[in-house]
Parts: structure tokens; sequence; C-alpha cells
């Protein structure tokens, strides 16, 4: 359960102030498949950073399980985001230097999972998302919907409370984003991982289960579909 | 995965990895042919002072090094020359009758060293029969021959057969002379020595050295200095000792108790050696740095990204560390070849600098330098380099864990 209490964000406070959040408000349960949605500059991506413990809000509270992370240090949100949070990003977001295989693996690797437990995981995730033969592949030999389901299994990998993914879609042709969606909701249903997207992609709205309307730093709407 | 990932992160920029490994392996070359030079140089200097005069342990009267008086001879010379040749560290020794006074020919006088010396026994401790470019070592029935140097006979205006007056005081304090034939010429490549010290049978100058009113002392029994070569150097001090307890009558003096600024040159060596490490290494350190941090700032963003998916500033920092610790890694060993392959080639073969032969005869140095290099120097330069590439790494690496990820990704 991820819950926001009067979440606010001020950049510049002591300059030109912009507020990019406005006291917001949000639970989010397990196993949901949520995007936030809203125009350019509404704080949807200042909302998925602070929750994925990647900034710090002004005012307000973020409780990932019984953790108020905004009085975590650095290093232990680091810590945090290892052992609880998934992320996709949507560009730079695979080790260059190392295989497909290596970077599913490493975060369990920072983990100290065993090498069983990390061989097991790696090849049940890269066949999930198609890629079992591309296991020995660099990301500079793979497409860009190749590497993003890399990353997506990378994020599965250590089994993260959820998975914060940043217009994951933003790069990828029709056909690769229709394919990058079913991977997420099967995953999504198979392991019961929570997806929060922030995204301007009507494809992905339109899979979403809830979709949360962000303008001028607030929710608008929270619609959850039947 | 650290490891293989900074493994992998070198060659990311195959380029600019190999400039480092290049200047890392070009500074220990340089380093190690500086130190080599140095020590070569600084032993050929300490070899040319044993071999031409000092050899390794010197024994004279107490009081004759004070004020060189030739009435201080060595006292009981023949017990002395029976212990040494009973000696089994003594390689060789011989004595000398030494003798400061005047040479003079038609055309210049000039204050020099008389060195009374046993032509056998000299060729087996000192080098001086090696150094002759003219005429013969003492290889004549002539009466009183006599070895100048090239340099010497320039201004006397001597040359071979040329006939040069010694003159100096006996052991009574009359002032003697005596007619001395000119039989080689000899250069022994240290300038100052050429020109202060000329060569003489010991029987010779002994014979104008004790009056002829004494008859208690004979010819062979008159002898300033014996000069000892050893088998093993590493026993010099153990072998002075030796002697000077045994032997109180005397002064036994090794050649670092004699010549100070041998032993000088030698303590110095380390240092120099030293010095250049430092001085390479201070450079290599900001060439380190600059490439570094390069690579750092080049890779903000996925340094930001490791950070976000949950690598922790320890490990960023060590890998930082690693990478940097790979280039020298492989630049080090490379270095260490190359610079070990110089030292054997210029070891053996010599750095000819004959070109300069004038300057360094001056400072008694040899046209022809063989490099040497400590042993100490081969784990000297490696560890230095490995602290060098630490003290390198470490902006670049604290750099890297100041980033914050959120704005090294600018957003997730």
């Amino acid at each position: 359960m991820i819950t926001t209490k009067g979440i606010t964000k001020i950049y510049n406070p002591n300059k030109i102030a912009v507020h990019a959040l406005n006291g917001v408000d949000v639970t989010i349960a397990a196993g949901e498949f949520t995007a936030i949605v809203g125009p350019s500059g509404s704080g949807k991506t200042t909302l998925l950073n602070i929750i994925g413990g990647l900034d710090r809000p002004t005012d307000g509270e973020v409780k990932i399980g019984p953790t108020n992370i905004a009085e975590l240090n650095d290093n232990q949100l680091i810590d945090f985001r290892k052992e609880n949070i998934g992320f996709v990003f949507q560009a730079y977001n695979l080790i260059p230097v190392l295989t497909a295989k290596e970077n599913v693996e490493f975060v369990m690797l920072l983990q100290g999972r065993s090498k069983t437990e990390r061989d097991e995981r790696v090849h049940e995730l890269l066949q999930a998302v198609g890629l079992e033969e591309k296991i020995n592949k660099r990301p500079a030999e793979l497409s860009g919907g190749q590497q993003q389901r890399v990353a997506v299994a990378r994020a599965l990998a250590p089994k993260p409370k959820f998975i914060l993914a940043d217009e994951p879609t933003a790069n990828l042709d029709s056909k690769s984003t229709a394919n990058l969606l079913d991977l997420m909701l099967e995953l999504n249903q198979k392991e019961n991982v929570t997806f929060i997207f922030s995204t301007h992609d009507q494809r992905v709205i339109d899979r979403a289960r809830r979709v949360i309307t962000l303008v001028d730093g607030k929710i608008a709407s929270d619609v959850t579909k039947a | 995965m650290i490891p293989l990932m900074a493994w992998r992160n070198t060659w990311r920029n195959p380029t600019r990895s190999w400039v480092v490994i290049i200047a890392i392996a070009m500074g220990i070359w340089a380093a190690m042919f500086m130190t080599g030079f140095a020590t070569g140089m600084s032993r050929s200097y300490i070899e040319n002072a044993i071999q031409n005069l000092l050899s390794h342990v010197q024994l004279h009267h107490p009081e004759y090094l004070k004020n060189k008086s030739v009435a201080y001879y060595i006292p009981n010379l023949e017990q002395v020359q029976n212990d040494l040749q009973n000696d089994e560290n003594v390689k060789a020794f011989t004595t000398r009758s030494l003798v400061n006074g005047m040479i003079a020919s038609g055309n210049y006088t000039s204050g020099v060293m008389i060195r009374g010396i046993d032509p056998e026994q000299e060729k087996t401790v000192t080098t001086i029969s090696d150094k002759l470019i003219d005429g013969s070592y003492f290889e004549t029935k002539k009466k009183n021959p006599v070895l100048i140097s090239k340099k010497l006979a320039k201004k006397l205006k001597a040359k071979l057969r040329s006939k040069l007056v010694l003159t100096f005081q006996d052991l009574e304090g009359t002032i003697t002379a005596g007619a001395f034939r000119v039989v080689g010429i000899f250069e022994s490549g240290n300038g100052p020595f050429d020109e202060g010290n000329v060569f003489v049978k010991r029987s010779d100058i002994n014979r104008l050295l004790i009056p002829k009113s004494d008859s208690t002392l004979v010819n062979n029994a008159v002898a300033h200095e014996v000069a000892i070569m050893l088998h093993d150097t590493e026993q010099m001090d153990a072998f002075t000792t030796q002697v000077s307890n045994k032997k109180t009558e005397l002064k036994v003096e090794n050649y670092r108790e004699l010549a100070p600024d041998l032993q000088l040159y030698e303590s110095q060596i380390q240092n120099v050696s030293l010095i250049y490490l430092v001085i390479i290494m201070l450079a290599l350190v900001f060439g380190i740095i600059n490439t570094m941090l390069m690579a750092v700032l080049e890779r903000v963003k996925e340094l930001g990204m490791l950070m976000a998916i949950g690598m922790n500033k320890g490990k960023v920092f060590f890998m930082i560390v690693f990478e940097t610790l790979m280039l020298s890694l492989i630049g080090a060993p490379l270095g260490l070849l190359l610079g070990s392959l110089t030292i054997q080639y210029l070891g053996s073969q010599g750095l000819d600098l004959s070109a300069f032969s004038n300057s360094l005869q001056m400072y008694g140095l040899s046209e022809q330098v063989y490099f040497d290099l400590e042993p100490v120097v081969y784990y000297q330069v490696p560890i230095a380099i490995i602290i060098t590439t630490l003290i390198a790494a470490i902006y670049p690496a604290l750099k890297a864990i100041r980033l914050r990820p959120i704005e090294a990704i600018r957003k997730i």
C-alpha cells in the first residue's frame, strides 16, 4: 500500500518558487495497474519521483507500507529502493556494459541473492518477456522494444512491492507498445506486482485500470475502471 | 559484478584508456630510466674511485691522514703484509709510499701526490695499468721511471722519455729531489685525479725518502698506505672492525670513511629514485584525474540510474576506483617490462656519453654509463603507481557519489 498525505513540492523556494505539487493525497493498493496522466508541468513526474524515493517532498508524507520514506537518509533510501521498488525508465534504462542476463540479475546481486536463485529468476523472466535467446546480448545489440522488455524483467527480478514506469512506451512503435503493455499486464496479474505509470500515451491510458489525472499539481480526477 | 563492470567500463572508450595506460607505462619507464641512469652514474663514480685509487679498505699510520707527513709510515709493515696474505677475506692488497711533492719539467712545475707503488701488486688492486694510453707500465730497466697523466703531460709539455724532477721532503724533513723519466702516460677518466697524481716505483721513492744516514730502515719497510681489495664487499664493515681491533696501532678505514662523498652518493641513490618517482607520479595524478573525471561526467545519467535502482554510494565509489586501478594494473606491468628491458640492455651495453667526456672527467665520471637499479625500485615503482592511482581516483569517485539520482537522470 502506497499512501501520500498532503504532498507538496516547491522548486526554488527562495527564488522564483515553482509549485509542482500542491497537497496530493493518494492511496495505491497492492496489485493496481495505475496511470498518472496530465499535461506537461502538471506534476506527474514529480509525484512519481517522490513516490519512488528519488526526490523529497517539501511537505507531507509518503508511506510505503509502514515506512515514511521522507524520513530516510540518502543511503537508507537507496537500500529501500533496492528492496521495494522497480524502475522502468524512458531512456538510459539498461547498463550498457552488461548483457541482458547480467542486467536482469543486477539488482538481485546487490541484494545478495544466491547464484541459483538469480539464474532461475533470470531465465524465468527473460522467457516471460520473450527474450531468452537474447540472454547474452548487450543493450546495443537489442532493439528499443527489446531493451524496454529487458528493463521490465530487471524491474521485476528482485520481486519489488511496486514498479514505477515513466513513459515506458514513449520511444516505442505501436507493435512494441502493445507487446510491452500485454507483458506488463500479464506480469501484474501473474506476480501481483503494482504498476504505476506516468504517461501521455493514450494506448497506456486505455489499458490502465485506474487513471489519476493531475492538473497544476493537484489531483483533478481519479477514475477506477470497472 | 562490480569488478566486471569496472573492467568493461574501462574499455568503453579504448583510445582514451590506452592513452592513460601508455602514460602510466611511460611514467614507470621514465622513472626506471632516470633512476637507472642515476644509479649507474653513481656506481660508476664509486667504482672508478675504488678501482683507481681507494680500494675497499686502507690502512695508515693513525697520524698520517691528519697531516700527510711522510714520517708517519706504517709500523711493522712486514707483519701487516703477512697477516693480510693469510686472511681469506682479502682478494689482493698493495703497499704504497705517498709523498706530497713538486714535479717539474723545463717548462712548468706542479704540486702532485707522488705514489710509490709496487707495480705488480698494484695491478691486482687498481686498474691504473689498464689506463695507459702511451708507453708501458714500468716494463723498463731504466732507473726511476714515472707514469704521468695525459693532462699533466700537456701542462708539463712532457712526453715519453722526458726527464722530470720530483722534489719532496725525506723522512728527516730534508728537501730532496730525484730525476725521473716518463715511461708511460695514462688517462684514468677522472680529471682531478689525473692532474694531481704521478706513479713511481715504491723502491725508487723509498731510496730517496730514507736518509742515507739511517742504516736501521730497509727500503721495503717504508709504506704509508696499504690498499686492500676484498672478495666480498658485503664483508667490508666486518673486516674493517676485525682489523681495527687486531691492529690498534693502525687506522683502518673503508672507502666510505675515506671518501665521505662516496657514501653520500650511495645513500642518495634511493632518494634520487624517490624524487624522480614523486615528480612523475604527480604528473600522472593529474592525467588520471582528468581522464576519470571525463569518464564520470559523460556517464552522469547512467550513474544516477545505478543509484536509483539500488546501487549504494560505496559500490559506486568502489567501481570508479576499480576502473582507475584497472588502467594502472595494465600500465604498470607494461612500464615495468619496458623499463626492465631498457635497464638490462643499457646495463650490459652502457650508454655512450663520450660527447660529454670533458665535463664528465672533471667530475670523475665515466664516458660509458652502465645502468643499474636497486632491486627495491622494482617494487617501489608499482606500489607508487597503485598509491598514485588510488589518490587520483578519489576526486572522480567522490564526484560520482555526490550525484543525486534525481538530478542525474532528471526524471525516472
